[in-house]
């Protein structure tokens, strides 16, 4: 019998084993629909379900699922079915670039991309595989083509927002002078916009007095940093993810203080709002994708797949960010299919063909979207808005900056 | 070490020989053909090929940490932040200032053997695991370093270490009219050779005076001292070796990789190390490398089984992260358990099976 079971558990592990090593190209992954002539386009997506960033990336994979989803169900791209394939990467190094280097072998022609980490960690080989990298990371460093030829991102970058922010408390202030503390991630995701900001505050002779603050990881409350460096702020401007955020919010408004408080685009959101509770009221948020609760002519789309404005709005802002980004990829593939006229198309040509996409159009969700050869940023302006009872309400339309 | 019977040596240098019959040297040319033909095998499977050259490359940290932790019984926890201060010296070294690569990483090693000297020093008064708990504070200074000193990077929080370049011009970061080393198969060999003599190097290490001063430091340090080994000398020489062999795995990781993150060094990095010497068998090198390959085999194991089954359990193969972790804690539970002495007595049982069956001792 002790022999017959370890001759069972013997055999069964080598089973295993050999299903998983053998089974190399249709792991995981939006499979093609059944009775389709056109190839599949593969894209490669890592996504942090269960890391530190796991709280905005949760709905951010799926608003990026379900518009596959969602356009596989409408025929696809030009007919090509769209093969996701993904994997939680935990906000792990060196399982994102494990997951890279596996889709990329698999055929993908692009890939969605997450974080800082990530993002810097594949910077090197997305530029000598050629594959174009799509982040939901919005630093300054991934706009310039020259330096990083293959990172796009759909968004605002972060020393813009911090430029559109300044701009708004100048104008605010009308001329008198003004503190304001940057309470920032103890990371170069937080310390990205600084010196743009302060290079923009100098250009523009703003009366602006700007402390840039870090936020301790893992801090449970921010009193000493607002009594000490961000003493006697008007202004606190959070580049933070948003439960840190909600945190720092708390403080503020606990110790009496009546500076009013910006989040920068990663920290505004209903999570900060749920977080921050009643110290939510009054906070202005850089949002360049609007919120569920916008009422947006695009977000009809993922109010029908989703089942209801209800449902999207438990979604969060950041599944409406998700889909579009994948719109916005998806847009991209379609222009190189359009180019390529039915022959193949690899990285090189989508990330062509992304340097073309002009004014593309999410229906009111965010301003039109555009690319070029010189810029990797899609957006360069940016709504605010503010809270009001809870719900996220437009207050500025654009800022130009 | 039992070897089997009717085997005797007449010369010394006999006795002294690492293969002493027959048996050993087949599985030795069985082992190096299949070291060869792994990488033609996996050239079609990126997924486990860069899993094997990532076993190879960390490997030469655990091995490290087995001479310091194995055999001279000091706890060390600071594995990951020596992984990082190889990869940021050779990164400044070989990229930013223009040095050859091979001379980065070699300075990467000389850095981080004298960094780990120096926090070696509590090893001169503290024992067990005050010891560790120094280590530990060694990772956490070491990386808060990585984070906030802005010449490291540059102030851009993540620093370029360039791939080698065989044949043309060495400081050119292009490489122009030479062949750039940055594939995970061109990888596999390098790590491969280095692992290979460190194994050696190591091995043979123990074979000396000092190796076997490391082993009574480990086993009764009083009466060593009493014996006159200078424990306090060879201590700060465990965690030079350990922490310079450390510094060589980071500075190879970050010429594979090319970009250096302070994210890859926390300490979770040196958990793992420490789980895998534990896994392979505290006390032999070869339990170092089981160690190494059996952790990284089992967590890219669990990340395929993921991707498989997504289809049938949805949500179980999005929760890999999570079972990565829960197999990593049972691993470990299971092997103190079941075999504590690690994967290397299991192998040894083994070889021992079919070397004396029928009979059982």
């Amino acid at each position: 019998m002790h022999r017959l079971a370890r001759k069972l558990v013997l055999f069964m592990s080598l089973a295993l084993l050999a299903v998983a090593c053998g089974g190399g190209d249709d792991g995981g992954g939006e499979g093609a629909q059944q009775g389709e002539s056109k190839d599949p386009i593969v894209v490669g997506a890592i996504f942090d379900l269960s890391g530190a960033t796991s709280d905005v990336g949760t709905p951010y994979a799926q608003g990026i699922q379900d518009y596959v989803k969602f356009k596989n169900g409408k025929g696809g791209l030009d007919g090509h079915q769209i093969d996701l394939k993904f994997s939680d990467f935990a906000y792990k190094v060196p399982n994102a670039e494990q997951l890279y280097s596996q889709y990329v072998q698999e055929g993908a022609v692009a890939f969605m991309g997450w974080g800082t980490a990530d993002t810097e960690a594949l910077r090197t080989r997305v530029t000598s595989d050629e594959i174009p990298f799509m982040s939901a990371s919005y630093a300054e460093t991934l706009v310039n083509p020259e330096e990083t030829p293959f990172n796009f991102f759909p968004g605002v970058s972060y020393s813009n927002q911090l430029r559109a922010v300044l701009k708004y408390i100048g104008d605010q202030e009308k001329g008198a002078q003004a503190k304001v503390a940057f309470f920032h991630h103890d990371s170069p995701f937080g310390t990205s916009p600084l010196e743009d900001g302060q290079k923009y505050i100098e250009e523009n002779k703003l009366k602006i007095e700007m402390v840039a603050v870090k936020m301790p990881t893992g801090a449970q409350d921010f009193n000493p940093q607002l009594q000490n460096e961000g003493a006697g702020a008007k202004y606190v401007v959070i580049q933070n993810v948003p439960s840190p955020s909600a945190k720092l919010a708390q403080n503020v408004r606990a110790s009496g203080s009546a500076a009013t408080i910006v989040c920068m685009n990663w920290c505004g959101d209903e999570i900060f709002v749920k977080g921050a509770g009643d110290a939510a009221e009054g906070v202005i948020a850089v949002m360049p994708f609007a919120p569920p609760t916008a009422g947006a002519q695009g977000l009809e789309d993922l109010i029908a797949f989703t089942g209801g404005q209800a449902n999207l709005e438990a979604k969060t802002l950041r599944y409406v960010q998700g889909w579009f980004t994948m719109a916005t990829m998806a847009e991209g593939i379609t222009k190189a299919l359009a180019a390529a006229d039915g022959g193949e198309i690899t990285g090189v040509e989508v990330k062509a063909a992304l340097e073309t996409v002009k004014d593309f159009e999410t229906g009111g969700v965010s301003k039109p979207i555009t690319f070029s050869e010189t810029n990797h940023a899609g957006l360069q302006s940016t709504p605010l808005y503010v809270v009001k009872g809870g719900k996220f309400e437009k207050l500025v339309d654009e800022i130009e900056i | 070490m039992a070897s089997a019977t009717g085997v005797y040596h007449t010369t010394y240098r006999r006795d002294f020989a690492l293969r002493h019959t027959r048996a050993e040297w087949v599985r030795l040319v069985l082992l190096v053909a299949g070291a060869i033909a792994l990488p033609y095998y996996l050239q079609d499977n990126a997924f486990w090929l860069q899993a094997a050259t990532r076993f190879l490359v960390f490997g030469i940290a655990v091995v490290g940490l087995m001479v310091l932790t194995g055999y001279t019984g000091l706890v060390s926890l600071a594995t990951g932040a020596f992984l990082g201060v190889g990869a940021f010296t050779t990164a400044n070294v070989a990229s930013r200032y223009g040095w050859p690569v091979p001379v980065g990483i070699l300075v990467a090693t000389l850095v981080a053997a004298v960094i780990g000297a120096f926090f070696g020093l509590p090893a001169l008064r503290l024992k067990g695991l005050y010891l560790a708990i120094t280590t530990l504070a060694a990772q956490y200074i070491l990386l808060y370093t990585f984070r906030n000193w802005d010449y490291l990077t540059d102030g851009a929080g993540n620093i370029a270490a360039r791939a080698p370049c065989i044949g043309g011009e060495s400081g050119n970061k292009l490489c122009t009219g030479g062949t750039r080393l940055d594939s995970d198969f061109a990888w596999y060999w390098i790590a491969l050779v280095c692992l290979v003599v460190v194994l050696m190097a190591v091995r043979n290490l123990f074979r000396t005076g000092l190796g076997r001063a490391l082993i009574a430091i480990r086993d009764q340090d009083i009466a060593a001292e009493v014996i006159g080994v200078h424990v306090g000398r060879y201590k700060i020489l465990a965690f030079a070796i350990a922490c310079g062999l450390a510094g060589f795995s980071g500075a190879l990781n970050a010429h594979w990789r090319n970009v250096v993150t302070w994210e890859r060094y926390e300490i979770n990095e040196s958990f793992l190390a420490v789980a895998m010497i534990i896994i392979g068998g505290l006390g032999s090198v070869a339990g170092a490398v089981y160690g190494a390959g059996f952790m990284i085999w089992l967590e890219s194991f669990i990340q395929r089984m993921g991707q498989e089954f997504r289809t049938t359990f949805e949500d179980l193969g999005l929760d890999v992260p999570a079972l990565q972790l829960f197999a990593f804690g049972a691993v470990i539970v299971l092997f103190l358990l079941l075999e504590p002495r690690g994967l290397a007595r299991l192998w040894q049982r083994t070889k021992d099976y079919f070397r004396l069956w029928p009979f059982r001792y």
